[in-house]
This record gives C-alpha cells, structure tokens and sequence, in this order.
C-alpha cells in the first residue's frame, strides 16, 4: 500500500460551533477521495478546515505524520494547495501570471521566478494543457479553461495534497470530464492525495477511490464507490423521493 | 514577456522624466518674475539677489518637494486601500480618511496648541494618525457589513462630511488667532511649506514607502483574495493590520502638512496600472509613488499660476482631473460586471 499522505481522525469541523463531528478518513499517495452530499450539508466546511483557512473544533488531522495545527503557514504551503470556488482578483493578469502565484512558497524576498519556478509553471501549463493561452488574459478565458489555469496554479505549487471545492461546478460535459481526466491522471503519476467536493455522481462514481456522504452535518457514510453509489444510498443521502429518482436518474 | 519588459521599463522612464520636468518648471515658473539665468544663479549658491534667493529656497523649492512627496504618499495610501478592500474605488479621500484626519489635526491645532503643546511637525503627524485610523476604524466596521463596494464608498463619503462637519464647526467657534492659517490648510493646499516641514515629510514618507515596497511579495498574493493567500503561507491577518497601518500613516503625514487633497488617491493607482497593463506590486508602488508626485505638482502649478495671483486650493484641481477617472472607472467595472 502506497504512504498515507493526510488523515483525519475524530475531525470535528464548524464555524462559531461544531458543525460536523468524528470525521475519519485516510488518503493514500495517488488516491482519489470525493465529498458528495446536499448542498448546504458541510462539505466546505470539511475542505477548508483540511486546508487549514478554518480551525477545527476537535480531533486532529496529520498530513504525512505531522499534525496540521504544529506546522507553519509556510511548510504547509509547500504541502497542500487548493482550488476554491471563489473568484480571483486578477486584474491585468495574464494565465501564465495566474499560475504562477503557485509558485509564491519557493521565490526569493521579492517573490522574483528563477529558472526553476520557471520551469515548473511551464510543466504544469502543459499538464493542464493551456499553453498556448499562456500570454491571454485571466478574464477572457472560459469557464472550463479558467478551471484549468487554476489546477496549473495550485500543481507548480507542488503540493503533496490537493483540496479542490466543486472543481466542475458550471463547466460543460466535456470540460468536467477533461478536467477530471487531468486530476485521475496527476494523482496517479505524482503520487498526489487528492480531495474534491462533487455534485456529478456518475462522474464522482468513476474516479473515486473512496467517497464520503455529508448530510445534515454527519457523515452519513463512507466507503468504495461501488458500495456507496447505490441507488438506496443516493436516494436517502439526497432525500430524493422513489418515483423521482426511477423517472430522472435511472 | 518581452513586451511587458519594454512597456514597464519605458513607463517607468517617462514617469522619472516628467517628475524631473515638472519638478523644474515648478520651480521656474511663478507669480513673481525672476529670470531663468536668475534662478540657475540662486540654484547654483552663485546669486546675492536677497529677494530671489528667499523666493526660491524658501518659497518655491520646499513647495515643489512637498508636492512631490505627499503626492506619492497620498498615490501609494490610496493604492494600498484599494488593495485592502479589493475595490478600485477606495482611497483616503473618498473613505473619510482624510477628513478624520483633518478633524483631529484642526482640533489640536485650536485647543491644545499654545496651550498645553507647542505645534511641530510630530503632534501634526501624530494627531493626523489618530483621526486616520479613527475613521478607518469605522469603516473596517462598515465593510464587515456591506460587501457592495459602492455602498462602502458612500458611506466612507459620508464619515467624511460628519468629520467635515464637525471640523467646520470647531473652526467658527475658535478664536480667530488660531485659524490664521486653518482655513486655507482645512481645504488643502501645499503653500507655506518649510524646509524644515520637507525634511520631516521627507522621513516619514520615504520610510513608509521603502516599507510598503518591502511588502511587495505578500502584497501580490494577498491581491488574489485572502483564502489564496493564506494557503500561499501568507500571515493575512498580520498583512491586514500592517498595510492599514501604513496607509492611514501615508495619509495621515499628507493631511497634517497639506490637509486634505481628494481624488489624488484612486486616480493616480488606476492611471497608473493602466500604463503598466500590470497587478504586480513591486512595479506599481513605485509607479503609484512616481505618478502621485508627477500629478501632484502638476495640479499645485496650475492652482498657483491659472488664476495668479489668487490661489486655488489644491483639491479644487485634482478634483477635476481626478473625479473623470473615478467615474471612467465605474463605467468599466459595469460593462465588465455584465460579460462576467
């Protein structure tokens, strides 16, 4: 079995009060684990307390062996990127700017690029397949290609555990799946643990590594895909009723 | 790449250029005739003419330099607002920042100076932080609530007329020797400038910049947003409170010395970037700094010579070249905000 990269163990997670409580779980290197569930059920609130922008009420998270409250901003930075779903202030900025802010924890005191971040912005570009929109600008690009830039962002980084919050919301059928052709494809070649929130069960169901449900605050269970992208669980996990569910989703 | 090289390197020589050019004809052109032979004379320490000597050493030069200086400190505290709040619109001016500060600078100036201090260049910086951080103060409040960048503008607006007010209404009740000179410094302007007040600019603003240009690295992340910035390894919450300090420090020093000058703030950051066509900090705050003292005494000339020998208040000039930016800037966002 490959070396376990993040781990949460009786996680508890919220804003003012805890919110989701006794969250388990473990990624692997090259593992692809997905949060599916209600809109409104926590899903965020587990990413960003993962990532470190909320603190947890409970319990503890280890990236690699280390507890994520003992290490520094910086050396976390150098471990954990993130694609969240708010928008960039980006003004002016070409794509290839954008995706360099990735490489911010490895440059010098006045953030210039050396050859080496040079070079791993120019490889993750060309991971994410956006090369030629290198010298576009940020704001004229589509939905799937912003997508895109922001993946190459948070690769240069080199992280070793990517958080990515409903990466494929708003782009079309094609892009969703490009994109997650990209992230399956990443995870396995470098060996990154993987963490996205999805609203596509059909897509979430083939890369999935290992899956858990948020609802009402509760993990309401966790397993392999094959166990859990069954039709009572979908159907009880988002409260959708029988007939609704044979006419739509069958 | 290479083209933005050029462009950046080419912006960044014009802007020296025309600081050293207006800078000289601030210094050569001016109510009183005095021959440009004259002036290089005085200049050069070779003239004995009393009369010019005086105009220029201690009229028009200190004059210049304080226009010059303030007006990139003014440039960089409205660059720094505007990335704080992540709105283009925002500056000391239009945040009341610069009212708070004249408030509390108009009040030590009529009841505590003569009285319980003597008035130097530190109580004036002193007091004009106060007021600044005062009124940011209640605007950090309001931005925790209104989230629409217009209505935070609006309501930075009107902080500044309770601050306008409450100033106005301290100066017709003071005794008329202690606002000589207050109704003229109360509606900006860069006259009776010392030497001694161009070198205590000199410091504070010089050190303050030198500071904000240190920061350019987490300036730049915190640009994309904070939870960006927080995952680049950025301390924001550290950054907030240090680039809040520094700008109401910028505006406060332009305040004390030249009271309150509008507009300078979110014209000159918005010209500015878009010469450069760039975001990054470590080019910008140097570009604002230059742009601020260009434009600066740019308008400072043209309120002392159009209607010489009356004298218009700065804000008076800078309003009407700065206002049209600020309302170019709204269109903008509009039609950006409708392709989004």
């Amino acid at each position: 079995m490959n070396e376990i990269m993040i781990c949460a163990d009786e996680l508890s997670v919220g804003y003012k009060s805890p919110l989701i409580k006794n969250i388990c779980f473990t990624v692997h290197a090259g593992e692809i684990m997905t949060l599916i569930g209600p809109n409104g059920s926590g899903k965020s609130t587990i990413l960003k307390t993962l990532s470190g922008h909320l603190k947890k009420h409970g319990g503890a998270v280890f990236l690699n062996d280390r507890e994520l409250d003992s290490m520094d901003q910086k050396e976390k930075a150098k471990k954990l990127s993130v694609l969240l779903t708010q928008r960039i202030h980006s003004d002016m900025m070409t794509c290839r700017e954008v995706v360099e802010t990735g490489r911010y924890p490895y440059t010098g005191y006045f953030g210039v690029l050396s050859d080496t971040d040079r070079k791993a912005v120019k490889d993750a570009m060309k991971t994410v397949e956006i090369e030629d929109l290198s010298e576009t600008d940020f704001y004229s690009v589509s939905d799937g290609q912003r997508q895109r830039v922001m993946l190459a962002r948070a690769i240069c980084q080199e992280p070793e555990i990517l958080i990515l919050d409903e990466p494929t919301s708003y782009l079309d059928i094609y892009h969703k799946i490009k994109f997650l052709e990209i992230l399956r494809k990443l995870a396995k070649s470098d060996g990154i643990a993987v963490i996205l929130s999805m609203h596509e069960l059909d897509l979430a169901k083939i890369i999935s590594d290992h899956t858990l449900c948020v609802k009402n605050g509760e993990i309401v269970s966790s397993g392999k895909p094959k166990d859990i992208f069954k039709d009572d669980v979908i159907c009880s996990l988002f409260g959708i009723p029988d007939e609704l569910y044979n006419t739509y989703c069958k | 790449m290479d083209r933005k090289k050029i462009r950046c390197i080419s912006v960044f020589m014009l802007l020296t250029v025309l600081t050293a050019i207006v800078f000289v004809m601030n210094v050569f052109i001016g109510s009183s005739d005095i021959s440009p032979r004259e002036i290089t004379d005085v200049i050069m320490m070779r003239s004995s003419n009393e009369i010019s000597v005086g105009i220029l050493w201690k009229i028009r030069i200190p004059r210049a330099l304080s226009a010059m200086l303030l007006g990139g400190a003014l440039a960089l505290s409205g660059y720094l607002l505007q990335t704080f709040f992540h709105n283009p619109i925002a500056g000391p001016f239009v945040l009341g920042v610069s009212s708070g500060a004249k408030l509390t600078t108009a009040f030590v100036l009529i009841f505590a100076a003569g009285r319980f201090l003597s008035v130097n260049s530190f109580v004036m910086i002193s007091a004009a932080f106060l007021g600044s951080l005062i009124s940011l103060g209640f605007v950090l409040i309001i931005s925790q609530k209104v989230k629409n960048m217009s209505m935070l503008v609006v309501c930075g607006v009107m902080i500044g007329y309770i601050c306008s007010a409450v100033t106005d209404f301290a100066v017709t009740f003071a005794d008329d020797s202690d606002i000589v000179n207050l109704h003229n410094w109360s509606m900006g302007t860069f006259s009776g400038m010392t030497m001694d007040n161009v070198q205590s600019i000199a410091i504070v603003t010089l050190t303050s910049s030198f500071a904000v240009f240190m920061l350019s690295k987490p300036i730049g992340a915190y640009t994309l947003g904070e939870s960006y910035a927080e995952n680049l390894g950025v301390n924001v919450k550290l950054l907030r409170i240090i680039l809040i300090l520094l700008s109401g420090f910028l505006s406060a020093c332009v305040t004390a010395f030249a009271g309150p000058v509008s507009f300078v703030g979110i014209a000159v950051p918005h010209l500015i970037r878009q010469s450069f066509k760039t975001s990054k900090p470590i080019v910008l705050i140097p570009g604002c700094f230059l742009g601020g003292s260009v434009f600066c005494m740019l308008c400072d000339m043209i309120s002392r010579t159009v209607f010489s020998p009356t004298e218009l208040s700065i804000s008076t000039v800078t309003a009407v070249f700065g206002a049209p930016v600020v309302i170019v800037i709204m269109l903008g966002r509009k039609k950006g905000s409708v392709n989004e």
